[in-house]
């Protein structure tokens, strides 16, 4: 693998656990894209699942020691049903917003699951939608929405008046191509994970560009098709660099602090499957889960589908109240979560 | 009406590719018949749906857990690339050496194997042949991992010599035993784990893991081995090389190619008690082998400029299988600019129709030609090319429409004309020319000048049998 | 009432994703269910009774009184040697009797081949759905997939009925017969003329049918409803497929389970009393099975892919009961963790082909494979 630079790395974060485990209903994740995290540690992870399956599409509910409440949402064009969910987040009333790249909405609920209400109109225009991806709030409860196909950010009140909008294709500074994740800063700054780009844009809250982090490379401090951005009180961001299968932390001025590429251990769900498949318990302890391999590609991706506690699909990046960083990998269906190391601590 | 180098070109196209647009069409003719063909064979500009698009918005066509993401994946590739001859070799390779999902259990394992066919498909055929013994799908498919030094499993020393180089007739009882003392210990790491989950269809607890070749030396046969006339300590590799010096693989692939590309042959079993239909067209294939080193590309070359591919009796000689049909319709219709859901429901008619990729009804593969045909089979074809060739609010059917709208199409014969020449310049048989001018002179308003008609002419196009056949 | 001149039919319904036989024929009776299914089992008083030993899960209440009347027959530990708990592997062994090996050719494909030897009528074989189970492929047989029968045949997405009706004479000329020496051409002009006489065909039986039942709402209910019409169209048809699911439970199992059982189960109840209607019931049989059972512990709140299933063979013709032999729930009999199995699925299949279609069942089992009394 080739490495164009090598800075020297600071341990801002050290692995904790992981959370969730493959399973197309009920306890478990099928193709998480994303996870809201209530003041009260309650996770609301989305699941894509198979297209055209009418299990797996859901929102599961879980927390940090494993316990589970429940799912809700179903496959479906109905009111608080999904086709292609993907973002999710919350207000500051702990109501769980989440967006359907299909459909071109987002929906809304109330803490245990009930639709509250539904918005979000397919087009073009001011305060319409085409493939509505990341989602996230400010302090006032504003809704920033990556309008991915429109090649910009709309920001709307939380029941859905649009407000403003800023951004259009191109790659220039301000430009879009494709944007995916976003985050608001304790500072009221929107960071953007510009997909198609290799960036991470910043800007007030108002629009104005402000800064630009990355480019396009595997390098340290470069991106592959980010997808996912998140901002600590210290100003640290962190991204989901998706393409490169690992997740970057910068320092605020967009220097690079550290690197991760995963280490997932079994989830208390996982080891149960286990206790209860002892056949396959068994084997799986009698092999090497990190074989050395002489690849067919020099390809990350293809490093995370032979090596099971890589990030794979490293999809959204998130931090709960106490600084730990929830990474959600769609294609191993599960959540790595990383916590202050404890010399920053 | 189209003139005979727009069709030949056409032709080219629904052999070496998946059909062509009709400016496509107008752009190879530019360049001419010698230049379209090496732009086909030379696969270094490709453009198409990036994996990262796909990646984004399938996860599915990612992870792969289930039956369906592989060939998907793969349908995307053969709609939007702009080197479709490697996609095409990629689905003849994968007829010849079927590899099938109820016995693999791992699409990406499947996957993984049309990637290698794209990458090595057009290379040197003894490259291609070293690969795929090394095949994790193949190595399950072909019970290799059960392949021991002290108990030999001949399932893949069998199959390499009958069904994917030589055929039958050519090599001797121990020769099949001797080749597969060879592939002993050719195998898959973590094998116990791997064939448990594949078993199990354990998908838990985190997803697929990919699988890996491994060769484990303490369970090979070094021991000397005689093989086609030749001794020595024979591997694998070295194996490969033998066979691929034999006449009678030469043969073998060439008749193949002949069938794929230019006109169905019997189904294989007959191979030793038929004569091909035209000798000389695989003696001139056998050559190419041979002269250029076993390079499949060569022999590509060497066919499409052939006078035998060229010549109008082939035209239109086969049928097109179910994920040729889906492919060229959709490269026709070109809903895919971006990632849509409805891949699926695309792909998904390839199945109905009776083509499943990754999941050949056996080791021999499909059978082609007029095989593809059934009552069942052929109303799923006929629905799905018509509806969606009629749908206009498709791209590329909207752009068709567009310019038979523009050219002066008063009569009846004039609009079904411009119609065949859009969908990529196609010949009908005189009646069936006719009765699309019947129903032309009869659909929509004598005064519609709107694009309905034309759209319902299109429609009734793409249900003609000439559309079915390549 | 009875008809006489009938010929005698078959409908699958295959239970796709695995059904939880423990859970579906409940041995309330003996203790170690319940040290098993300590998360995921049905409390005994819930369940219903068949012989002291045995009930039925509470959700198959609608076909119960079939079970009283003798129509039922229970196949426990239905299954095969060295099971694979794929299932698409498993499915796989289901349709083509080949256990071992790749097969080639599904078991009701060879059976429509036999039953019309000479191809004479393409609505033999009839799947509702989409596709086809390899169950019902064969080399050469035709079989119809139909979706929605309302809306079957060629071109049915042309909304305009005259235009429709254009693009059909046109499509039947255009495919018409041909004095060609074209092969390929002989072939499509001869099938596409056959698949719009198909199509008419299947297509006039919902106008031909009326009955009281009202069938529910869902898919395995309108698909039965689809084969009760097509049954009294008398179309010839002699093998009926669908599929309903899916049954793979890994969690969740309770309510999913219970609604998938009360969808079939209410389905199947409402099918019997339509072909009562029809005059129907004793010329047909439905046989119901899954591709394998689960996992005789549970993992908490579901169950994982196991062995040994439990089948249902259902009709006017059947004699009722218990048949196989209930596999031990003793840890000691257990195969890795499952249920071992009993008796092998191709003799359920014999029975039906020998005794029912009285076609020979020994080629198209690969095997000669004992026959059980339910018929």
């Amino acid at each position: 693998m080739t490495t164009v630079q090598d800075i020297p790395e600071i341990k801002l974060l050290e692995y904790r656990m992981t959370l969730g485990m493959t399973t197309m209903e009920g306890r478990g994740f099928y193709y998480p894209m994303d996870v809201g995290i209530a003041d009260d540690g309650r996770m609301y992870v989305s699941n894509r699942s198979l297209e055209n399956v009418t299990r797996g599409v859901r929102v599961t509910m879980c927390d940090i020691d494993s316990e589970y409440y429940g799912t809700f949402a179903a496959y479906g064009q109905s009111p608080g049903q999904f086709v292609w969910p993907s973002a999710c987040t919350l207000d500051s009333r702990g109501r769980v917003y989440v967006s359907d790249e299909a459909t071109h909405r987002v929906s809304v609920f109330d803490r245990e699951g009930t639709l509250l209400s539904t918005w979000g109109e397919h087009g073009a225009g001011e305060g319409q939608l085409d493939t509505p991806s990341g989602l996230a709030f400010d302090a006032a409860d504003n809704l920033y929405v990556a309008d991915t196909y429109n090649h910009r950010v709309q920001k709307f009140t939380a029941d859905g008046r649009f407000l403003m909008a800023f951004g259009r294709q191109g790659s220039g500074a301000g430009e879009f191509n494709l944007p995916w994740g976003l985050t608001v800063g304790a500072d009221g700054c929107v960071y953007v994970a510009d997909w198609g780009n290799d960036r991470i844009q910043k800007f007030t809250a108002d629009g104005a560009h402000i800064a630009s982090y990355g480019s396009s490379g595997r390098g340290d401090g470069e991106f592959r098709r980010p997808s996912g951005v998140a901002v600590d009180a210290n100003g640290y961001i962190y991204v989901a660099d998706w393409g490169n299968e690992r997740v970057q932390v910068l320092d605020a001025a967009g220097g690079f602090v550290q690197k991760l590429r995963g280490e997932a251990t079994l989830s208390a769900w996982a080891a149960n499957f286990l206790s209860v498949n002892v056949e396959e318990g068994e084997a799986r302890s009698r092999a090497n889960l990190e074989p050395e391999i002489d690849y067919f590609v020099d390809d990350p991706h293809e490093e995370s589908s032979h090596i099971e506690k890589y990030f794979w699909s490293p999809v959204s990046v998130k931090l709960d109240r106490d600084g730990n960083l929830y990474v959600t990998e769609s294609n191993r269906h599960r959540i790595q979560v990383y916590q202050p190391a404890r010399a920053y601590a | 009406m189209a003139n005979r180098d727009v069709e030949l070109i056409g032709h080219l196209m629904r052999r070496a590719g998946f059909g062509a647009t009709r400016e496509q069409l107008g752009a190879y003719v530019a360049q001419g018949y010698e230049a379209t063909v090496e732009s086909l064979l030379d696969q270094t500009a490709e453009q198409r749906m990036g994996d990262d698009l796909i990646r984004r918005f399938h996860p599915e066509l990612s992870g792969m857990m289930g039956t369906l993401g592989s060939g998907e994946n793969w349908l995307y590739r053969m709609a939007t690339t702009t080197t479709p001859l490697r996609e095409k070799v990629a689905l003849f390779w994968h007829g010849i050496f079927a590899t099938g999902y109820p016995k693999v259990i791992h699409g990406k394992a499947l996957s993984d194997q049309v990637r290698m066919f794209r990458h090595k498909g057009m290379a040197s055929f003894r490259d291609l042949l070293v690969e795929l013994s090394q095949d994790p799908a193949m190595i399950i498919w072909l019970d290799n991992q059960d392949n021991h030094k002290d108990a030999v499993n001949e399932n893949f020393g069998r199959e390499l010599l009958e069904l994917f180089s030589m055929g039958v007739g050519n090599y001797t009882e121990q020769d099949v035993q001797e080749c597969a003392r060879a592939f002993t210990g050719w195998t898959l790491g973590n094998r116990e784990y791997m064939e448990l989950r594949s078993m199990r269809d354990s998908d838990w607890p985190y997803g697929r893991i990919a699988w890996h070749f491994e060769f484990q030396e303490d369970d090979h046969d070094f021991g000397e081995k005689e093989f086609l006339g030749q001794r020595g300590p024979f591997n694998g590799d070295d194996i490969v090389d033998i066979i691929c010096q034999q006449e009678a693989t030469a043969r073998f692939i060439s008749r193949h190619m002949y069938s794929f590309f230019v006109a169905d042959e019997p189904p294989v079993p007959e191979w030793p008690y038929t004569e091909p239909q035209d000798p000389a067209a695989i003696d001139l294939l056998v050559q190419a082998y041979f002269d250029s080193g076993y390079d499949i590309t060569a022999m590509l070359r060497a066919l499409f400029n052939s006078d035998f591919f060229k010549d109008e009796a082939v035209w239109y000689r086969k049928v097109k299988s179910p994920v040729e049909l889906v492919a060229g319709v959709l490269r026709l219709t070109g809903e895919f600019d971006r990632p849509r859901k409805e891949i699926l429901d695309r792909y998904q008619q390839s199945i109905f129709m009776g083509q499943f990729l990754n999941n050949p009804p056996s080791v021999e593969g499909w059978h082609q030609g007029t095989d593809w045909i059934d009552t069942g089979s052929l109303v799923e074809r006929i629905n799905f090319a018509s509806q969606q060739l009629g749908d206009a609010t498709k791209p590329g059917v909207g752009a068709m429409v567009e310019r038979i709208a523009h050219t002066p199409s008063v009569s009846p014969e004039m609009l079904v004309d411009a119609c065949l020449d859009q969908v990529g310049a196609i010949q009908v048989s005189e009646d069936t020319r006719r009765e699309l001018v019947d129903f032309a002179s009869v659909v929509g308003s004598p005064d519609d000048a709107g694009h309905g008609r034309i759209a319902e002419v299109l429609q009734m196009v793409a249900s003609t049998h000439e559309f079915q056949r390549a | 009432m009875t008809s006489t001149n009938r010929e005698k039919s078959v409908v699958v319904i295959e239970l796709q994703g695995g059904n939880d036989a423990l859970n579906t024929v409940i041995p309330y009776n003996n203790p170690l269910y319940y040290d098993f299914r300590n998360n995921v089992g049905i409390p005994e008083g819930e369940v219903l009774h068949l012989d002291g030993e045995v009930g039925f899960n509470p959700n198959l209440t609608p076909i119960k009184p079939l079970w009283d009347q003798g129509n039922i027959a229970v196949i426990n530990g239905i299954g095969y040697p060295n099971p694979n708990r794929s299932h698409f592997r498993s499915r796989d062994v289901w349709y083509t009797c080949e256990s071992e090996k790749i097969g080639a050719e599904g078991w009701l494909g060879a059976a429509i081949r036999d039953l019309d030897a000479r191809g004479e009528n393409v609505l033999t074989g009839v799947n509702f759905g989409r596709g086809l189970p390899r169950a019902m492929v064969c080399k050469g047989v035709p079989v119809a997939s139909v979706a929605n029968l309302e809306t079957y045949g060629l071109m049915p997405d042309i909304q305009d009925e005259k235009s429709r009706q254009y693009a059909l004479e046109a499509f039947s000329r255009i495919y018409g017969p041909t004095e060609t020496k074209d092969i390929v051409a002989q072939v499509l002009s001869e099938t596409g003329s056959n698949a719009l006489k198909g199509a008419d065909r299947l297509r006039s039986a919902p106008g031909l049918y009326s009955s009281s039942v009202e069938y529910a709402d869902t898919p395995i209910s309108q698909s039965l409803r689809n084969m009760a019409q097509v049954m009294s169209a008398g179309l010839g048809t002699r093998i009926y497929y669908t599929m309903h699911g899916s049954f793979d439970t890994h969690s969740n199992e309770l309510p999913a389970h219970a609604k998938l059982w009360t969808d079939v189960s209410t389905a199947i109840a409402d099918f019997t009393s339509d072909l009562e209607e029809h005059g129907l019931a004793d010329d047909t049989l439905i046989l119901v099975f899954s591709e394998f059972g689960r996992r005789i512990k549970d993992n908490g709140t579901g169950t994982d892919h196991g062995s040994g299933g439990a089948a249902f063979v259902i009709g006017g013709g059947v004699n009722g009961g218990l048949y196989g032999e209930y596999p031990s729930l003793r840890p000691e009999d257990h195969s890795e963790g499952d249920l071992h199995f009993t008796n092998d699925f191709r003799s359920t299949y014999a029975t039906i082909l020998n005794r029912w279609l009285e076609l020979d069942p020994v080629p198209i089992v690969h095997g000669d494979y004992e026959q059980f009394g339910f018929l």
